[in-house]
């Protein structure tokens, strides 16, 4: 037996049917109707139950013990079904997995909670669930108390805290579970920032026990931060395997100019016109991805159309990296008129000196009628980062500098 | 995992499969989860009493007041037998199991469904949900049957040796509970009729044994099927260890019991066939 490794994936697969996941019966009625129909008309059955489709598939890997791997794809890529079934939350449809010693998954923080019970017995409750036994929770319980920075409000029930309290808890626990190998969805991004911080400090101790983490993110600042090694999942199938850098701009490149998840009204070669660039410049028509806070951008749009487009109103919105809808310039509400698109084009914006905070924003490109009527494309554009050395999300979304006056004994007076 | 450092070797290797094997029920994994059970349990009975202003007392008042209506309209009115005992201790006595009955199947069955976000979410043994609500109602159980002493006590009714068999018939009605919410449990995942289903169930279920009416009413011929409901021994031993009446027949009572944990065995098997989807579809 090979001693060093920790996960060892063979050809796991997972197959869904739409028929249990979309268009599933809720009621026995509708599956008894289902089979009723089936029986009578022999070939009109096949909708049902013979549309499946992999989730996952011939997924293949090792990871190492102490190894951190990165797990990256879009929205239903099936990083989270990876997950589920190395945690044994689901079963593989076919292939195998071995995985050598205690499995901490954390797929979502604070499952199990119960609103009614008081932090202290939740603590408990959740502990158990996670696979803590009493004993190692007791002898942990101060720690975690404290990691969460709850103490006084331990005895209240949970109910009554603010969900950045109950999440703060609910991850203490959770990393007290010292697993050798822990499985992370997503979840490294809850709390306010100086707890993801804490976050991401533990996340670290762990990697300094040496212990084995997979961890799902759409954050590429802290897959970059955690992890010398992702796995790029494209539609169920495992597309790159490597190191961090090259993984992540093959998914930037696939990324860029998807469909917004949010709008699925129509199918993409349907619409009449569509983004096929986004770049981003700074004033002086160099292109970068790191602005400085206060620095102006411009955003170079290329489209196509299928046919003509009367009057668009092109809108660049960016999006936050927890995604905030932070800033929205539209065409038509600058009122700029473009009266007919047809063919090939570029649109650019120059902003304003950008005034968001320290942080990673995706653009976004939509194109609506006149009037901000229909929308007739969404895409997702590139990803920039905002720089700044202390305005970040703790000063809301934007930052001005304000103007302040004091009250002294010789009367008002301006600060400085 | 204390030592769970660059050195220690792995405290454990999981295979991760398709479980293709019927019988490989995993039993030991539940064992190795048994605190969880615990907290599961202590958890619903917390949440079930807390800011109920009489608390725990609910557990009471659900059977004795059915015993007030049965005493009025089935002792008083239509003056049913009860072969010679007072009609509230001959109904509270049989309504004690029943109501555990009752409620540990219901719960159990309902109890997937009610846990659907930690089945989507976590892993742990299935079988510790339905295993846990079909145990928790026993404590209700416990605090109503102090009642029932203290009923005893005041009709000067002086319980038979058999009293010693009580912990037997009260397990049977438990395995019995856990064998139904297994079969019942995983249907409720994916049809939620089971929920309206479960209430005509349990009544007719209910009318099926002897508890507002005594064993001796049953027609002879029918007596031996009738027997085959697990539920009429267990009520049937009920009133015979505590109030010396009845007859239970100890060979329809095996024969059930024996037919109880065929059923129980069959849930186990069919509970762990259907887990593999729980978290695809609940």
């Amino acid at each position: 037996m090979k001693q060093n490794f920790a996960i060892e994936a063979e050809k796991l697969s997972k197959r869904y049917s739409l028929g249990t996941s979309h268009s599933r019966h809720d009621t026995l009625r509708d599956l008894l109707v289902d089979r009723v129909k089936k029986l009578l008309h022999r070939n009109a059955q096949s909708q049902f139950h013979s549309e499946a489709f992999w989730a996952l598939k011939d997924a293949t890997f090792a990871v190492e013990r102490g190894e951190n791997v990165g797990i990256i794809g879009l929205n239903g890529a099936g990083k989270s079904t990876l997950l589920k079934i190395l945690s044994r939350i689901t079963e593989p449809t076919e292939g195998t997995a071995r995985i050598a010693g205690r499995v901490g998954a954390l797929l979502e923080v604070g499952t199990g909670f119960h609103w009614e019970l008081t932090g202290r017995e939740n603590v408990y409750l959740y502990g158990a669930i996670l696979g803590m036994s009493k004993a190692e929770i007791t002898r942990k319980f101060d720690t975690i108390v404290s990691f969460a920075g709850i103490k006084d409000f331990i005895d209240t029930p949970v109910k009554r805290y603010s969900s950045g309290m109950y999440v703060r808890l609910a991850f203490a626990v959770a990393a007290h579970m010292e697993p050798e190998i822990l499985l992370l969805d997503e979840v490294l991004s809850v709390g306010d920032l100086t707890f993801q911080r804490k976050c991401m400090e533990f996340a670290r101790e762990l990697q300094r026990r040496n212990a084995t983490i997979l961890f799902i993110s759409h954050n590429m600042f802290s897959i970059k931060a955690m992890c010398p090694r992702v796995i790029y999942l494209k539609q169920g199938q495992i597309q790159f395997d490597g190191p961090t850098d090259e993984g992540i701009k093959l998914y930037e490149e696939d990324c860029q100019l998807s469909t917004v998840s949010w709008w699925k009204e129509k199918k993409p070669s349907e619409w009449p016109i569509f983004i096929t660039g986004v770049e981003l410049f700074d004033e002086k028509g160099n292109a970068k991805t790191v602005f400085d806070h206060g620095e102006r951008m411009r955003v170079l749009v290329k489209y196509k159309t299928r046919q003509p487009v009367e009057a668009p109103n092109f809108i660049v919105a960016f999006i936050r990296s927890d995604g905030v809808q932070a800033c929205v310039y539209s065409s038509e509400a600058d009122g700029v008129v473009i009266d007919r698109v047809s063919g090939e084009g570029a649109v650019e914006l120059l902003t304003p000196p950008l005034k968001l905070v320290a942080e990673t924003y995706s653009v976004n490109i939509l194109v609506r009628k006149k009037g901000f009527q229909d929308v007739l494309c969404a895409q997702v554009g590139s990803t920039f980062h905002v720089r700044h050395d202390f305005l970040d999300i703790h000063f809301g979304m934007f930052h001005e500098p304000g103007q302040w006056l004091w009250e002294s004994r010789s009367g008002f007076a301006q600060a400085h | 995992m204390e030592s769970s450092n660059a050195d220690s070797v792995p405290s454990q290797i999981i295979e991760v499969r398709p479980n293709r094997r019927l019988f490989n029920l995993e039993l030991g994994a539940v064992w190795r989860y048994r605190e969880l059970l615990y907290f599961l349990i202590w958890r619903d009975f917390k949440v079930r009493y807390k800011q109920a202003a009489i608390g725990v007392a609910w557990a009471v008042v659900q059977p004795v007041f059915m015993v007030i209506i049965f005493t009025v309209v089935f002792g008083n009115f239509a003056k049913i037998p009860s072969d010679g005992i007072p009609y509230p201790l001959f109904a509270f006595t049989a309504l004690l199991p029943w109501t555990y009955f009752s409620e540990a199947v219901r719960r159990g069955s309902m109890s997937l469904a009610d846990d659907s976000e930690l089945i989507r979410k976590i892993y742990f043994p299935r079988l510790i949900i339905p295993l846990a609500m079909v145990v928790g109602p026993m404590v209700d159980f416990l605090v109503s049957f102090l009642v029932l002493a203290a009923l005893l006590v005041w009709y000067g009714v002086m319980p038979t040796w058999g009293v010693v068999f009580l912990p037997l018939f009260v397990f049977i009605a438990l395995i019995l509970a856990l064998a139904v919410a297994l079969w019942l449990g995983p249907v409720n995942v994916r049809f939620r009729d089971i929920k309206h289903t479960l209430p005509l169930l349990l009544q007719t279920w209910m009318y099926a044994s002897p508890i507002v009416y005594p064993l001796s009413i049953v027609p002879e011929q029918w007596k031996l099927l009738y027997s085959l409901n697990p539920m009429v021994g267990v009520i049937e031993g009920f009133r015979w260890a505590l109030l010396g009446t009845g007859n239970p027949d100890f060979v329809a009572m095996s024969l059930s019991a024996g037919f109880v944990l065929l059923v129980l065995l069959g849930g186990i098997v069919y509970f762990k066939r259907m887990e593999r989807f729980f978290a695809d579809v609940i």
